[in-house]
């Protein structure tokens, strides 16, 4: 047993990988473990979250975190433009008209993001957020619901 | 038949609307709020859109955003089960102006007799009799105190636009009258945005007893007999039985012929429900149209045999009804408990919570319609109602036994039901001997 697994450290792989096993057997959909100042959330479907909620007192932990554990770290302190509405997205006014925002655009709240129509009605969405436009998640007159994710924002570029 | 429908509801009946169509190979489109996420009856439907936040108003309620789902789901129908917008006669207006089938009535049929004081203008038309009350509204405090007197006290103030027992006020005389007077207009505006009240003679110890219709867009209708719903508390509906128990034969026929006759009078045609209250001597008076499918309608499903939500759906589609009056012959009897999350020690308090572990009873004659599994966190924002269990047995006292053994086979742990209530309904003698109103539980209770 290596000395990581003696600790009972939260963030060995081998122990999540054992974690992960015993939610299938059982059919867990979802846990969520504290130790300390470790933290890690499993949800079956995608996401693994593991975040330090406190400095991180021993060095060895560390290593351990970023060896094995999927980290989110792209996602991390970016913004989300969400459709207000259920509908079709439109990423310019027309399909010959540039479309409102590219990739590495800088952009204000008040700047028009995107076209979602909903029952012939073509609603400007407007960002709501400053940033640098990261990327476009959604393909040009692909329909969305209530909430979907359109738009990923850098707000502090 | 339509290729694709959506289901413009939650929770049970949304689960049954996709089981209905599972069997009519038709595609279903299920849609839900960000508190319903994650439901597992969505992953039944082959399609399930978000159209808000947990908020009724903010998604179910939200006819564009309901519309639009239809829209992108590509669907030609959409089933709006029971509440929310199955009984929105505007709601039903976009979907026929978006050319989209609405399984339930017209527009204007919903209108005719959704307006309570309307329905009961038809009812006098179709010679359906209606407790003696005032001629149409009532506009004052003044006209109230007159035709109080003429209709005789008690009198009940109901409000127009109410609905699911809510807006009514009892006077037993004059001088409770102005007090009655302002409190019932008060909260038909607040509650429905309407102030309009009438009055009613108040039937002391009423039975509930409604009639189930079923009409198609060729012009026939029949019924499926009717169901006894007098086991209420606060005007909510906890049992229904079918037969009703000590209901003579030709009263029934009566009120059946009545209810046929009176949709008929308001063009009505899908599933719909007229209720009625039948007085201590056995008349009975027509109070309301459901125009929608209900809660209960397994009941009539199980002594019939008829599946009411397929049928709807048929309907819908323009094909004719294939049964006539004389095919619907009942058999045994049916009894279905409403299993709500609600505390029956605390005054019945809403439970909503995380369900830890479910077992659904089975066996001979057990049905349990339910959306809840293992792991489901009732959301606090909508009806309480886990699931519905619903026996049939050939006599009524089998049905019971059986009710009762399937009660205490169910096991919903992590939030409390009202499974207690129901077996104590159950073993009370009133029960058992048919002796039972509208005010048979609220006397249980009070001891």
């Amino acid at each position: 047993m290596s000395a990581a697994e003696k600790s009972g450290d939260l963030f060995n792989v081998k122990k999540l990988r054992r974690l992960i096993e015993l939610m299938k057997e059982h059919d867990l959909s979802e846990i969520d473990l504290k130790e300390a100042d470790h933290h890690v959330r499993i949800k079956r479907g995608g996401e693994v979250i593991a975040t330090h909620s406190a400095p991180v007192p021993h060095a060895a932990a560390r290593p351990a975190a970023a060896a094995g554990v999927p980290q989110p770290a792209a996602d991390a302190g970016m913004l989300i433009i969400k459709s207000p509405m259920v509908g079709t997205f439109y990423k310019a006014s027309g399909p010959d008209a540039a479309p409102f925002v590219k990739v590495g655009d800088r952009i204000g709240p008040e700047k028009t993001v995107c076209i979602v129509e909903a029952m012939k009605v073509f609603n400007e969405i407007p960002a709501g957020v400053s940033g640098q436009v990261v990327a476009i998640l959604v393909e040009n007159g692909a329909p969305v619901e209530f909430g979907q994710p359109l738009i990923k924002v850098d707000p502090g570029a | 038949m339509f290729k694709r429908i959506l289901i413009a509801n939650r929770g049970e009946i949304a689960l049954r609307v996709i089981r209905a169509c599972r069997e009519l190979d038709v595609e279903t489109v299920a849609i839900f709020s960000e508190a319903d996420r994650g439901a597992p009856y969505l992953e039944l439907a082959d399609e399930a859109i978000c159209v808000g936040s947990a908020r009724a108003a903010d998604s179910y309620l939200r006819i564009d955003r309901v519309i639009s789902a239809a829209e992108i789901g590509n669907v030609q129908a959409i089933h709006p089960g029971y509440g929310f917008l199955s009984e929105n006669s505007h709601f039903a207006e976009v979907c026929r102006s978006c050319d989209i089938g609405f399984i339930g009535p017209t527009p204007e049929a919903m209108e005719r007799v959704g307006d309570k004081n309307s329905a009961r203008a038809l009812a006098r038309e179709a010679g359906v009799p209606t407790v003696p009350g005032s001629d149409g509204l009532v506009s004052s405090e003044q006209e109230a105190v007159r035709v109080a007197k003429e209709v005789g006290y008690p009198v009940l103030l109901k409000a127009t636009a109410g609905g699911g027992g809510k807006g009514m006020r009892v006077a037993a005389n004059e001088l409770a009258l102005a007090n009655a007077w302002q409190q019932a207009s008060t909260e038909a505006q607040a509650a429905f945005g309407n102030a309009g009240i009438y009055i009613e003679r108040y039937v002391e110890r009423p039975r509930h007893v409604e009639i189930q219709i079923l009409g198609d867009q060729h012009g026939n209708i029949v019924h499926l007999w009717e169901r006894d719903c007098s086991t209420q508390r606060r005007h909510q509906k906890l049992i229904e039985e079918s037969p009703s128990p000590r209901l003579p034969p030709e009263t029934r026929k009566k009120m059946c012929e009545a209810a046929v006759r009176l949709a008929k009078a308001a063009g009505y045609y899908s599933a719909g429900t007229v209720e009625f209250i039948v007085d201590q001597q056995d008349n009975f008076y027509f109070i309301e149209v459901n125009a929608r499918i209900q809660v209960e309608h397994p009941v009539s499903e199980m002594v019939t045999g008829i599946d009411l939500v397929k049928a709807q759906i048929r309907i819908a589609a323009g094909e004719k009804l294939g049964l006539t009056q004389k095919d619907i012959v009942p058999r045994g009897h049916a009894i279905e408990c409403r299993i709500n999350a609600e505390d029956p020690a605390h005054n019945f308090r809403p439970c909503p919570g995380r369900i830890e572990r479910i077992i659904a009873p089975g066996g001979f004659g057990v049905r349990f319609d339910s959306h809840a599994t293992a792991g489901y966190t009732v959301p606090p924002h909508y009806d309480s109602l886990v699931g519905k269990l619903i026996v049939h047995q050939p006599t009524r006292q089998e049905a019971i036994k059986t009710m009762i053994r399937a009660l205490k086979e169910l096991r919903v742990e992590g939030i409390k039901t009202t499974v207690p209530l129901h077996l104590e309904v159950l073993a009370n003698t009133a029960f058992h001997e048919a002796q039972v109103d509208t005010t048979f539980v609220e006397r249980m209770l009070a001891g």
